[in-house]
């Protein structure tokens, strides 16, 4: 009784394992922006950035709750579709980023920017790259190959 | 690639949930499936058709497209 108990507690485990470090990360990206206005204040300037940071977390609460969901009804979180949807999304979007960083630099030396801020802004466009890439690759599925 | 997953599915009456709980996959990719829209690995298209009491060859056809 005592080992069935423990086999059950064991899958319990390995399935809120990736929900609770989904959940951690969102938190500690809310924690960071948190304390970065805290600390040097909110200018209008930063408006675009807190805004794509906003749509970013979106993008991760979609996909915890989609996880949720998916433990609540006792289907896997992940099978090799969302595997295969997920190897794609990764080659796609840093095949992509490397156009990103190229074009940045290439500002770079024709608009004033600061270092922290290109750093930031690449950052940034990586991440909206991969949520894109997962859009697109979730909603085509993966065809013939 | 093309399969009849639904056409058989829907003869043993059960749901795409049904089915993808049987063979341990997200029902979304039962519905990309049914659309044609993902060709599934060997072990999946197997325990598809034991699942749905057909043989692979029936359950998926292949056409050359050269």
């Amino acid at each position: 009784m005592l080992n069935i108990s423990n086999i059950v507690l064991e899958i319990f485990n390995i399935l809120m394992k990736r929900i609770v470090l989904m959940g951690v990360i969102i938190l500690m990206v809310v924690a960071t922006v948190y304390l970065w206005l805290s600390n040097s204040g909110f200018s209008e300037g930063e408006g675009p950035y807190l805004g794509i940071i906003a749509l970013i977390l979106v993008f991760a609460v979609f996909l915890l709750i989609r996880r949720i969901k998916s433990w609540k009804v006792g289907e896997p979180q992940e099978d090799e579709l969302s595997k295969k949807v997920m190897v794609r999304t990764a080659a796609l979007s840093y095949y992509v980023s490397l156009y990103l960083w190229v074009f940045l630099l290439y500002m770079q030396d024709r608009v004033t920017f600061d270092k922290d801020r290109l750093i930031g802004i690449g950052i940034l466009g990586m991440a909206i790259i991969f949520a894109l890439s997962w859009v697109f690759h979730h909603f085509r599925g993966v065809p013939n190959d | 690639m093309t399969n009849r997953i639904k056409e058989f599915r829907v003869k043993l009456g059960l749901t795409q949930e049904e089915l993808a709980k049987k063979v341990n996959v997200r029902r979304e990719t039962i519905v990309f499936l049914e659309k044609n829209k993902y060709n599934p690995s060997l072990r999946l298209a197997f325990d598809l058709a034991q699942i749905l009491n057909v043989s692979v060859e029936d359950l998926f056809s292949f056409e050359d497209e050269k």
